[in-house]
């Protein structure tokens, strides 16, 4: 990836392999605009088992009326979007409840993402009394346990926050905890040094896919009521809500656009896997690592190695030029997955599939010794 | 049996936390609430001074033109960008509409953008670790498959088949993997604090 020599040689016109991931992201996005089918019939998005959809509604139903929820907005910026719908979702269910938000942040990114959704929600037709800010709280977990018993900060008012001053003027003043997480300090650490603190304070969570195996022992035991841990599911709790509410409906991801993706992937790891384990070629160049010469024994040499990285002069290939083929090979490889054409490089310029071969081989030397396939 | 500063703080305001949790008394109540302001405190200070040693070094690297001069200079330039948004004479600091602008027009797309370029990346990185050709790396990468035809996001009776097998998968096998490490991270936290505790030797370094 560092620079390019002075020397190497710029193609001329754009290579499959540099076509193929604006084709990809080309694909991808006319997917998103067709979004033919996302709920029903080939394509389903949302999760048919509707268990944990249940266990969020049954937390919901248990609320009393105009109940005080506390917002605990401690995702992270990269996996939000991911999560934005079920929250979005419950946000929009707890306001048909006459719920009223408390958003408190232990994280930056999370308080970032709160001031954003906080706008949001004043636009939405949430009023002042049923909104507040409680700010970003630092010191981590010391933080959050202060904030069990301390949670209003200095000079806030308003009607909620009296509430909640009346109440306890700690997290006990809250009906539940609903806690939006991703980031350093989610729902984990809430059932940690909350949970065992405030043991009768409910605590529901809507967090990523990646800390689903980490949370779900926590919904096994009760300490949180319900969990929304993976997009099937945060899909078929915002249909639910968008069933029954009168505004526009949270947007979706495109099922297509995420089938499409998913088996572009496929293609990929099929082939890569099949290489791996049992040395099918994955390349019209030879096997992963091995050009067809080098198969038949021998070492390989640096003339090779040059031929080989789509340098048909035979001149001696130079380190980067060998990493700069590698790079070249990778996206070669994708394009080769991606495409349907038969696996010949027709052009005969040997720029993308020999460059994929020869980048391979370039990889295997890099590891200090001949890779098997290429001895044997 | 040597007894440094830090390790003697650690055990006194631990134990002070630990029988706080354990004992009701308005006293260690008192006590235990001042270490965590301490804590918080001292938690603020630590990221004040991250910033800074940040700001110093990328600064440094700029002037001696060292390392990555165009990325030293993205990153003084975004930090300077976000503090005279929260920081200019009359802003209502993070709440400020310029903040929150900054934050969602730009660091929030452009985060989710790296972030969804992991696709390709992952994809790159896979093919490139296959070259390789360890079998590790196949099965690991056989795995993935597998749990990507698991969440294929189709209907029918293939669908509802395919998401009851992920259900398992994430609850079972993944789940108990991702439990077991847990156990294990917990059991030698547990060890090394028991270590400090008993000022075993070497539970210092």
């Amino acid at each position: 990836m560092g620079d390019a020599p002075m020397n190497e040689r710029a193609p001329r016109f754009p290579t499959r392999a540099m076509l193929a991931p604006l084709a990809l992201v080309v694909l991808l996005g006319a997917a998103v605009l067709v979004r033919p089918g996302d709920d029903g019939g080939a394509l389903l998005l949302a999760n048919p088992d509707r268990t944990r959809v249940a266990e969020l509604h049954a937390a919901f139903a248990a609320l009393p009326e105009a109940p005080l929820v506390l917002i605990g907005m401690d995702a992270d910026l990269g996996t939000y979007p991911e999560v934005r719908v079920a929250v979005r979702a419950a946000f929009s269910d707890l306001q048909a409840r006459d719920a009223r938000l408390a958003f408190v942040s232990f994280t930056p990114e999370g308080r970032a993402i709160a001031g954003a959704e906080l706008d949001r929600l004043r636009g939405a037709g949430f009023g002042d009394d049923q909104l507040l800010d409680l700010g970003f709280i630092a010191g981590a977990e010391a933080g959050m346990v202060r904030a069990v018993t301390d949670l209003l900060p200095a000079g806030v008012a308003g009607s909620l926050a009296d509430a909640i001053r009346e109440a306890d003027a700690g997290m006990g003043a809250f009906d539940l905890a609903l806690v939006v997480g991703g980031g350093e300090l989610g729902p984990r650490t809430w059932v940690e040094q909350v949970g065992t603190r405030l043991p009768g304070l409910a605590i529901a969570a809507i967090v990523p896919t990646l800390a689903q195996p980490e949370l779900a022992p926590y919904l096994r035991t009760g300490q949180l009521v319900a969990l929304l841990a993976t997009l099937r599911d945060s899909a078929a709790y915002a249909a639910d809500v968008a069933e029954g509410a009168t505004g526009a409906p949270e947007r979706v991801p495109s099922a297509l656009a995420m089938l499409l993706g998913m088996l572009v992937a496929l293609g990929a790891l099929g082939r890569g896997v099949a290489s791996g384990l049992w040395g099918v070629p994955s390349g019209p160049g030879g096997g992963a690592g091995t050009s067809d010469r080098h198969r038949g024994g021998g070492p390989a040499t640096d003339a090779d190695a040059a031929t080989d990285a789509g340098n048909p002069d035979g001149d001696v290939a130079t380190d980067a030029e060998r990493a700069s083929d590698t790079d070249a090979a990778t996206a070669a490889e994708v394009e080769q997955d991606t495409a349907t054409a038969a696996d010949v490089d027709e052009e005969g310029d040997g720029d993308g599939d020999a460059g994929a071969a020869g980048a391979a081989d370039s990889s295997d030397r890099a590891t200090g010794s001949e890779p098997e396939g290429d001895t044997r | 049996m040597r007894r440094s500063l830090p390790a003697a703080t650690v055990v006194i305001v631990g134990l002070l936390l630990l029988l706080d949790y354990i004992i009701i008394n308005p006293a260690l109540a008192t006590i235990a609430d001042l270490l965590l302001e301490l804590l918080v405190l001292l938690a603020a200070a630590a990221a004040l001074a991250g910033g800074v040693a940040l700001v110093l070094r990328h600064w440094t690297e700029l002037v001696e033109r060292r390392g990555d001069p165009p990325g030293s200079l993205a990153l003084l330039v975004g930090f300077a960008g976000i503090l005279l948004a929260g920081l200019y004479p009359g802003s209502s600091g993070s709440t400020d509409p310029a903040v929150r602008w900054l934050v969602a027009a730009l660091l929030a797309p452009l985060i989710a953008g790296l972030f969804a370029l992991l696709f390709v990346f992952l994809l790159g990185a896979a093919r490139r670790g296959l070259t390789i050709r360890t079998r590790e790396g196949a099965l690991m990468l056989a795995a993935a498959a597998v749990v990507i035809v698991l969440l294929l996001p189709i209907g029918g009776a293939a669908g509802d088949w395919l998401a009851s097998v992920a259900g398992w998968t994430l609850a079972v096998p993944i789940g108990g993997a991702f439990r077991g490490l847990l156990i294990g991270v917990g059991i030698v936290t547990a060890v090394q604090a028991a270590r400090v505790l008993l000022a075993v030797n070497g539970a210092e370094e």
